[in-house]
């Protein structure tokens, strides 16, 4: 009898990763597998929650929750005004900042990871973030890569550069993004380079902050919303996800005193919900729509009063069931929602704010299964008729219905589970490259 | 004599509402048979009540009568047992539940006036008079110097469900604590039973508002059992804001599961007297349920772990 496998996953600190790995990890555990969570500070629960053990990264001595609280209120009155910027104007304002933060995050965890990874002593690692850390490449077994941002994030002359929110058609803004995006990131990349090289890890390139996995590299993107590269990936390295759709909760809608109309999910993610005042703009809109919107507020529900008749405020839901029921979902492209949107053949109104966001806004408006609208630039009457025009589009539903069927005939959680599994099982038969081998 | 038949009706109707919960949570689907012995049972009351109750479901063509079998089940699914359990509490106490719901919601603000809801609601002031009355005397609304109502604090954010949790794991462990805490057996027994059938649902079919239910009964149970008259008095309230507060169980099904498995053992150790282990247990059952997801996290940020500054 085979001894059962442990997989430690480790999602960066968000909702989307986080959640993308606990609907992958429900697999592995029916296939006999023992999935197990390596946990950010502040992230203590959820996995368990589920019924996975985790293993916590301390918190950082010098923070406390009224440290967090400052930066979080800090962070608010400065970026909230950048994400009404376009993707280009991004690149200094909150891109550069935001890759120098997460390069600190990744120096800062590296000698507790290492610490927490010989405890655990995995038989792999599940590595669903942005950035590459020393501890998992230098750990003694095989990593696999989850890229649960958008296909964008593995670069391919007929693919758009990441966070660009652009077209494989927008030639000449590429290049000009391209060249802005690196000079963005350079003095950054250099410096997370020169922590690599401490770590004996080799350089990476062209503004890379994460290399493929020699073993397997798992990418979120249904084939509805798919590129069409000119340097296809290998098909034994790089599994394409139809969705990772966790299993939750059933979900009952609350009662809402005008009863009538389609039901409408509404969610820009916990870093959205910091916006009140866009959402106070959005919900006297809908006040106008004749639909029932349930409106995810994160951890600001006490910044709302006077709700209309057809709006329910949460602070959070069960997504993948409340989509189930849902006919059209506003959201920030989140590529967790986005997907999910498409696995319930829902269509999706976007309105990124930042990140991938702006490439999945671009993308459903260009494939046809939703729209974008700036954030910064619409007006009641505007936003109401976008509303209306989705919620009576015929054909788009169809199309969705087609998606839908597709992706739920081969879902993303169980893909991914097998061919970790597969990945590993071929690897100890011997045909498969080491581990920590570097491939950039 | 109007009065006295009032209260019945709302006996009737409270049963209604119970007899659907079991029903809920037991998984029952439409065509499922309701013998009388079965949930006379499982509320706690004679057959005869039970009888008015499914009477009162089959006006509201939530079951069936047969000839010489009995009631059925004619609701297709869980959703809709749900809605008629919804229905069945908005009839019970319509103005008051009303009120209570739009503050829950945040329709109303925390101040209001008789003129004002009587506007909303369409009705006789002496009706939201009444209402404000039922609220009262819950500790959820109270009247002001003058012509206003005030609510009091609900407990529907990250801020305020932390401030419950704080509170609760100072006093429920003492409300087990005090001299002469005196289980209700029968009702201990009959919670066991749900909470059996709660963890028996098959996987994916357990209902989170069947959770909640029981979760405020089974809380409520051991504040009332409490030896201390001021404990009974101020966990009680306490349980019933939460029940007209919290619209939506937020854990996933693992956990709803290993809670309620908490539940059963805290009730164990409450029937065998054990009264310092079960004042224990409901501490780590308390401090486990209070853990919550973080309120906002975002690449390079350390998540927030509680609600904004207010």
């Amino acid at each position: 009898m085979t001894r059962p496998q442990t997989i430690a996953f480790f999602p960066e600190a968000s909702f989307g990763a986080a959640l993308n790995c606990v609907g992958i990890a429900q697999e592995l555990q029916k296939k006999g597998a023992i999935p197990v969570f390596i946990c950010h500070p502040g992230f203590t629960g959820v996995f368990a929650d589920y019924g996975f053990k985790e293993y916590h990264l301390p918190e950082d001595p010098a923070t406390n929750a009224e440290t967090i609280a400052d930066y979080w209120q800090e962070f608010t009155n400065t970026h909230v005004p950048h994400f009404n910027l376009d993707p280009l104007a991004q690149l200094q304002t909150y891109v550069r900042p935001t890759w120098a933060a997460i390069v600190d995050t990744v120096i800062a965890a590296e000698d507790d990871l290492a610490r927490l990874l010989q405890q655990i002593a995995p038989d792999a690692i599940v590595l669903d973030n942005v950035i590459m850390f020393p501890a998992i490449a230098n750990a003694g077994c095989p990593w696999i890569r989850i890229v649960s941002c958008a296909e964008t994030e593995i670069p391919d002359p007929a693919v758009p550069p990441y966070l660009s929110g652009l077209t494989p058609e927008d030639t000449g803004a590429i290049a000009s993004f391209d060249t802005a995006y690196r000079a963005a990131t350079d003095a950054v990349h250099r410096h997370y380079n020169r922590f690599r090289k401490k770590h004996l890890l080799a350089d990476l390139r062209g503004a890379q902050f994460l290399e493929p996995s020699p073993t397997l590299n798992l990418i979120l993107s249904p084939a509805a919303v798919r590129y069409c590269r000119r340097n296809p990936l290998p098909e034994d390295k790089f599994v394409f996800l139809e969705g990772c759709v966790r299993s939750e909760n059933q979900f009952d809608p609350p009662r809402f005193p005008l009863s009538a109309g389609p039901l409408v999910y509404v969610s820009f993610g916990s870093l959205g919900a910091v916006d009140t005042d866009l959402i106070k703009r959005l919900i006297a809109v809908f006040e106008t729509v004749p639909a029932r919107f349930l409106v995810n507020v994160g951890a600001q529900i006490e910044a709302y009063d006077r709700v209309p008749d057809n709006v329910h405020l949460g602070s959070w839901f069960p997504q993948p069931s409340v989509m189930e029921k849902a006919a059209l979902a506003i959201h920030h492209g989140g590529n967790n929602s986005f997907c999910e949107a498409l696995y319930h053949g829902v269509p999706s109104l976007v309105m990124p704010y930042c990140w991938d966001g702006h490439d999945n806004a671009q993308r459903a408006q260009t494939v046809g299964v939703g729209r974008h609208i700036n954030r910064a630039d619409w007006s009641i009457e505007s936003l109401r008729a976008d509303i209306m025009a989705i919620l009576n589009d015929t054909a788009m539903r169809g199309r969705l219905a087609e998606i839908s069927d597709d992706m739920q005939r081969n879902p993303g959680t169980k893909a991914a589970a097998a061919a970790i599994l597969g990945a590993l099982a071929r690897r100890e038969k011997g045909d498969e490259v080491p581990a920590g081998t570097m491939v950039s | 004599m109007a009065e006295p038949r009032r209260h019945i009706r709302q006996n009737h109707l409270e049963l209604a509402q119970k007899i659907l919960g079991v029903a809920l949570e037991t998984g029952m689907a439409a065509g499922d048979h309701l013998p009388e012995q079965t949930f006379s049972k499982a509320c706690g009351v004679s057959r005869t009540p039970i009888r008015s109750a499914f009477k009162v479901l089959e006006e509201r063509d939530a079951l069936e009568w047969r000839a010489e079998e009995g009631y059925f089940l004619t609701l297709a699914s869980p959703e809709d047992i749900s809605a008629t359990i919804r229905s069945l509490e908005e009839s019970e106490h319509s103005v008051a539940h009303q009120i209570l719901s739009d503050r829950a919601e945040r329709r109303i603000g925390a101040v209001q006036s008789v003129s004002a809801l009587a506007r909303r609601y369409n009705a006789p002031r002496a009706s939201v008079l009444n209402a404000l009355k039922v609220l009262t005397k819950d500790g959820i609304v109270r009247q002001l110097p003058g012509r206003a109502w005030a609510f009091q604090p609900m407990v529907d954010s990250a801020n305020a469900i932390e401030d419950s949790f704080d509170f609760r794991i100072l006093m429920e462990p003492q409300a087990i604590l005090a001299p002469d805490f005196a289980l209700d057996t029968k009702r201990a027994g009959l919670l066991r039973e749900r909470m059996t059938s709660f963890l028996n649902a098959p996987e994916g079919a357990v209902a989170p508002a069947g959770f909640r239910r029981i979760d405020v009964e089974f809380h409520t149970l051991i504040a009332e059992c409490s030896g201390n008259r001021f404990l009974r008095g101020t966990l009680t309230a306490h349980h019933r804001l939460r029940k007209a507060s919290q619209k939506i169980a937020l854990s996933p099904e693992f956990r709803l599961r290993q809670a309620m498995l908490e539940h059963l053992e805290i009730l164990d150790s409450l029937e065998r007297s054990q009264f310092q282990l079960a004042a224990d247990q409901i501490v780590v059952h308390l401090r486990r349920s209070r853990i919550r997801k973080p309120q906002a996290a975002n690449r390079g940020i350390p998540p927030l772990a509680k609600g904004p500054r207010t």
